[in-house]
């Protein structure tokens, strides 16, 4: 066989595998997460103690999808600090205390975890702690995992909103969309990829139908249409996204073909 | 830490995710090309063409028979 020969079949291969991919798969390997900003604003020339202080915070969080930057405004009286994604302001902290363990925790190296392991995606339930709203939601989503045939290959994660540990993981998700934070509802995040948040269900919304669309959405063969226009927001976290296993996902669509269509 | 802060009006109002909204719609999908009917004049068209022809070939026909003829008459 001529090489061309050869060479067209090796690329028609890979063009027909690449059509093949399925969308939780495809944003694993292929979707650099965006970058957050951490800004310190301050009022005139920096002094060397928050010279030094900068210096440390930036080292401390270079190995996340964050970029340390320093702004000087005349409008403030005390530096302080923003922590910005694509201009939306996140949240706003006086002191670098009061963003300690801001690129990781440990609700959020488990998701990790589960995402590396190949699992179609990990479910972050967001509570109310209203016993009544939050356990009517769990077992809406409970019951929508069982009857899917890719339950077994989607985690769940309980989190508080009011909890101290999560602290800045809750408040990242409830930046996803803008009005979240006035919502007092559950809300169930679907986490893809290298910690991709999509928009939430909540309250009413988490039923067995919009459960199966989010399934359906995560299974489905990746289209131009969805590389074009990726939905979600990024998570704020370390970068160790090399070697995945393979999708969990492929085994049961090859057992099963009529799953995959 | 303070968070800037959105006031929210009623949950009824809010949709769904545009990606489930999507999914539900089938338009993550490559779409299927829409087939537009158009008004056909083609009968229309082929109707006076055809009566053209006639009366022309008609016309010419008679000019030729009445020349040819003419010596006759």
């Amino acid at each position: 066989m001529k090489p061309v020969y050869f060479k067209i079949i090796i690329l028609a291969g890979l063009i027909s595998l690449a059509c093949t991919t399925r969308v939780s798969e495809w944003i694993l390997l292929n979707a650099i997460p965006n970058k957050y900003t951490l800004i310190c604003f301050h009022n005139g020339p920096v002094s060397e103690t928050l010279r030094k202080q900068n210096l440390s915070i930036g080292n401390k969080i270079k190995s996340a999808n964050i970029r340390f930057k320093t702004v000087s405004r005349k409008d403030i009286k005390e530096p302080y600090y923003g922590l910005y994604f694509e201009d939306r302001l996140f949240s706003r902290y006086n002191n670098p205390d009061e963003f300690r363990n801001l690129i990781t925790s440990p609700l959020r190296e488990k998701i990790a975890v589960e995402l590396m392991a190949g699992k179609l995606c990990v479910m972050v339930y967001l509570k109310t702690d209203n016993n009544e709203k939050d356990e009517k939601g769990l077992f809406t989503l409970q019951k929508a995992l069982a009857a899917s045939p890719f339950g077994k290959i989607i985690t769940v994660f309980e989190l508080s909103r009011n909890t101290t540990e999560e602290v800045h993981f809750a408040t990242l998700l409830l930046n996803v969309e803008d009005d979240l934070k006035g919502i007092q509802e559950p809300m169930l995040f679907g986490v893809i990829g290298r910690f991709k948040a999509l928009e939430p269900l909540l309250g009413r919304g988490i039923s067995e139908e919009n459960i199966t669309l989010m399934i359906d959405y995560l299974i489905a063969e990746c289209s131009c249409l969805i590389k074009d226009d990726l939905p979600g927001t990024d998570i704020l976290f370390t970068d160790k996204w090399e070697n995945p296993q393979p999708a969990l996902l492929n085994k049961i669509i090859d057992d099963n073909p009529s799953l995959g269509n | 830490m303070q968070n800037d802060t959105i006031s929210y009006d009623t949950l009824n109002n809010r949709p769904l995710p545009k990606w489930l909204i999507d999914q539900k719609e089938g338009l993550n999908t490559i779409q299927p090309q829409k087939i537009v009917m158009r008004k056909d004049n083609s009968l229309e068209i082929s109707f006076i063409v055809t009566a053209i022809f006639i009366l022309l070939m008609v016309a010419i026909l008679t000019v030729y028979f009445l020349k040819k003829h003419e010596n006759k008459v």
